[in-house]
């Protein structure tokens, strides 16, 4: 079956727009979550023409369809649970044309985000959303996951930043959804497709809306000595009317890691690290920054200073994209969880974090968006040794339907995908996931694209649904 | 038949990529294909795939023998995967598990023959009476660019091996150095090795070009010639065993020489006291060694060789050379990007070395100058032929040399 679709494929992309043999379909069986699975072929489109005979051709095969960017989704959205074609939209990554005078740009899918944004650094623009991946996710992979960062405090998530899609749907047709115009006309589709994860089509081109460079920007480091301290600064800070652009906290474990991987000056004595970011106009940085600082000292901060210059800015925010490189030092395996807790919530949810942490014996940092509550426990652990996956993913299946039970989500910004399907249950009632099957059904009536994610089996009445095959949560 | 030889990739280096994909917009073949199989994260679950019993198949020998080998990947990853000593223990494995006619010449080549000092002065010598006759067309096709982007070549000159120099003006030496000549730098590039040996003698520092080196083995590792890797290395760490320091013209061959902790017994001892030229020439010139000249001079374009960068690690040396020789250095490419030489890559992949080699020649174009600094002969080599006439390229330390007035002969 397969290889007949090879052959096809190989018509309309030519060989070296295909990838079938093993060793190969094996490379494209993961993304940078934890679950494998394994394509039967690799398509690499570079138009939408092609995408669309891409997609017909899957259809007439029955195979279904998994869009890939740079395949650094951490939940499983870009692995292949059936027989699938991937679809590798890397080589589709043009920037057409960008509009200074109306700040927007018609990109492929395949761009990447930073590219984009030093794209557009001369003309005094750039993409707001920055997940940090973001020198090298795809815009495709931000619109699929509504992906956010550190600055989606005060930007907003991908979704605002999308004015238009152009999609080629389950049959291959190709639709605009949205326009050049902020607030669309008729049902708002893009916003619908914005998150969708790859189950309602492929996005083949965005207009995307470009955010003006910041003109001056203060930097904050704050320690305190509970975390109790920190999550009533930050939301002191909110409550103020100030809504930096970046506002981050990394737990004590957090930045004793840091600190070990490169001197970015984060105090190891501490039990909370915030680091804040406020940009636009020098007045109004200069005033806001001095507001932040003495709320933190009434708040007992330890310590509350503004980066001096732009070196020590810059080695401020370098300690916490370091975060990940701190980890990655640790153990062989880690699992970066991604909830959402309201901002209130978010000192109960620290200790539920460490009381679940010390129960199943794992490694758990913390280091997370903490102005809009989202939050990022960081496992630790080496999945060689006995038991330690199953303590894992305990361990998340808790974090997860506590986070719920205090009013919060199962993802802030890194997708559902495969990960957290079935627990799409603790926040939505079965007329809530219906409601959400019925619009993925009319998107995608065979359930062609990028089956099994997002929406548990049984959302649909009369749906069956398809289990996950056994050994794919490695 | 999966790994099976001691150079193989280990499960603790493969194991150690956390899977992240930082490496992926760093890796210049991943940029041009948009393959996750041209990738290095792609290449090591490749290689992952081996260790956990796959055979070592054509489609396993393509996607390592697709790697430039440029290291880009190690200075961006968080998780410090050695994957170079990893490609170069896949590339051993493929040695032995596909045992081709291509790889067995290619094993006579890089591993015998340029080891051999006669037979590359012998090749050097016929090259050298091509140039004048203007006959390269009997040059085999797969050579004849790289033959032509060659600086003129003498057609007899004495090895450079076997001599020692004395530190220049009053003063006691501040210690030995060892001037690794290296293979085919030494009749092609001789010039850079004169300039070395007197810069390092102004500097004060005795220079010694033992007898006993041979070629440093990169280009043999590289493809995989493990043994005789092995053999090289170690006869190059005992040539220069008593030295303080050991001096390298060529950011390839150091680049390996830091890495001979992995090729020979006491390597590492070894390793620690290796240097880029430039390394030695910009640290005489911060402490006052060497001088600093007054007057400005014009622009130069800077290139770093992946392995000097990358490898080594080594950025800032070069542009404090060119600003001592009262150069303005202008970049010509953030990140570093391989110029596609790759040592033996530019024969065995020529389509995608040229690709990279035309994309590096515009970001030179666009950078303005027309005279360019790099400190590797094969990107030396690669850039005359994709910049075409009109440009003058050469190694640092060379402009530095022509700055203060001790170049002997005129550049190339």
């Amino acid at each position: 079956m397969s290889s007949a679709l090879a052959g096809e494929l190989r018509s309309i992309l030519g060989d070296d727009g295909v990838l079938d043999r093993q060793l190969e379909l094996h490379v494209y069986g993961k993304d940078s979550g934890i679950t494998r699975g394994e394509p039967s072929v690799v398509a690499f489109p570079e138009s939408t023409e092609d995408v669309v005979a891409v997609v017909k051709a899957a259809k007439r095969h029955g195979v279904s369809v998994v869009a890939r960017g740079s395949g650094t989704g951490l939940a499983g959205g870009a692995v292949p649970l059936e027989p699938s074609l991937i679809l590798a939209l890397t080589r589709m990554n043009e920037i057409e044309v960008v509009d200074v005078e109306n700040r927007s740009a018609w990109v492929g899918p395949g761009v990447i985000n930073l590219d984009l944004s030093n794209h557009t650094y001369s003309d005094g623009l750039h993409f707001a959303p920055d997940p940090s991946s973001q020198s090298v996710c795809t815009i495709g992979g931000n619109i699929a996951n509504n992906a956010g960062g550190l600055h989606c405090l005060s930007e907003g998530n991908t979704v605002n930043h999308v004015l238009a899609l152009e999609v080629v749907t389950a049959d291959g047709d190709v639709i605009e959804l949205g326009g050049p115009a902020p607030d669309p006309i008729g049902l708002d589709l893009r916003a619908v497709m914005v998150g969708s994860e790859g189950t309602l089509g492929i996005v083949t081109r965005a207009l995307i809306k470009l955010t003006p460079n910041p003109t001056a920007a203060r930097t904050l480091l704050m320690s305190f000595r509970s975390v109790e301290d920190a999550a009533k600064t930050v939301s002191d800070v909110i409550a103020a009317g100030v809504i930096p652009a970046a506002l981050e906290m990394m737990d004590r474990l957090m930045t004793v890691a840091v600190e070990r991987f490169i001197d970015a000056g984060f105090p190891t004595d501490a039990e909370a690290v915030l680091l804040a970011e406020v940009s636009g106009h020098e007045a109004a940085v200069e005033a806001e920054a001095e507001i932040i600082r003495a709320i933190a000292d009434d708040n007992n901060a330890i310590e509350a200073r503004v980066a001096s210059d732009a070196k020590e800015r810059q080695r401020m925010w370098l300690g916490r994209k370091s975060a990940f490189g701190a980890i990655a030092q640790m153990n062989p395996d880690y699992y970066l969880h991604d909830t959402v807790v309201p901002r209130t919530k978010l000192v109960e949810m620290m200790r539920n974090i460490y009381e679940i942490a010390e129960r199943h014996q794992i490694t758990m940092l913390n280091v997370f968006h903490a102005g809009d509550g989202n939050l990022h426990p960081l496992m630790s652990f080496d999945a060689s040794e006995e038991g330690v996956i199953e303590r894992v993913k305990a361990a998340a299946d808790e974090l997860l339907a506590i986070c719920v039970a205090l009013g919060g989500s199962l993802s802030g910004e890194h997708g559902i995908g495969l990960e957290k399907r079935d627990s799409m249950g603790l926040v939505f009632n079965e007329y809530d996931l219906d409601a959400q099957a019925r619009i993925s059904e009319a998107f995608d009536p065979d359930g062609s694209m990028n089956p099994n994610k997002v929406l548990p089996s049984g959302s649909r009445c009369f749906d069956f649904g398809r289990p996950i095959p056994e050994g794919t949560w490695v | 038949m999966p790994f099976s030889t001691q150079f193989a990739p280990t499960s603790q280096e493969v194991g150690s990529c956390i899977e992240c994909g930082l490496c992926l917009p760093a890796c210049p073949t991943f940029r041009i294909t948009g393959l996750e199989t041209a990738s290095p994260r792609g290449r090591l679950t490749a290689m992952s795939a081996v260790l956990a019993g796959q055979a070592i198949d054509e489609t396993f020998t393509e996607m390592m023998d697709g790697c430039l080998q440029c290291m880009a990947c190690e200075t961006v990853c968080p998780a410090f995967v050695p994957f170079g000593r990893a490609m170069e223990g896949a590339k051993a494995e493929i040695a032995v598990a596909r045992n081709s006619m291509s790889i067995r010449i290619r094993r006579l080549i890089l591993g015998r023959f340029l080891a051999w000092r006669a037979v590359v002065r012998l090749a050097t010598a016929a090259a050298a009476v091509l140039q004048r006759t203007r006959m390269s067309v009997l040059i085999p096709k797969a050579l004849r660019s790289g033959f032509r982007s060659l600086r003129p070549l003498p057609i007899w000159s004495s090895s450079r091996v076997g001599r020692t120099s004395k530190p220049l003006g009053e003063g006691r030496s501040r210690g030995t150095v060892g001037l690794m000549v290296g293979c085919v730098m030494d009749p092609w590039f001789g010039q850079v090795n004169d300039v070395a040996t007197r810069l390092l003698n102004m500097a004060g520092y005795v220079v010694v070009t033992s007898a006993e080196q041979s070629c440093c083995g990169a280009l043999a590792a590289h493809d995989g010639s493990a043994q005789d890797a092995r053999r090289l290395a170690h006869r190059n760490a005992s040539a220069f065993g008593a030295v303080d320091m050991v001096a390298v013209t060529s950011a390839g061959c150091g680049a390996h020489m830091k890495q001979y902790e992995h090729w020979t017994e006491g390597g590492d001892i070894f390793a620690a006291k290796v240097r880029d030229i430039t390394e030695l020439v910009a640290d005489a010139i911060d402490k006052g060694w060497l001088p600093t000249v007054d007057r400005i001079a014009g622009p130069i374009a800077i290139q770093d060789p992946c392995h000097l960068r990358h490898a080594q690690r080594v950025v800032d040396e070069p542009r404090m050379i060119l600003q001592a020789a009262g150069h303005e250095p202008i970049e010509i490419d953030s990140t570093g990007t391989c110029c596609g030489a790759a040592g033996v890559y530019s024969v065995l992949q020529p389509e995608l070395s040229g690709r990279l080699g035309v994309q590096k020649a515009e970001q030179v174009r666009a950078a303005g100058p027309r005279i360019v600094a790099s400190a590797n002969p094969g990107c030396e080599m690669q850039l005359r032929q994709h910049l075409g006439e009109g440009y003058q390229i050469a190694h640092p330390i060379e402009f530095y040399a022509d700055a203060i007035g001790i170049m002997e002969r005129g550049h190339s």
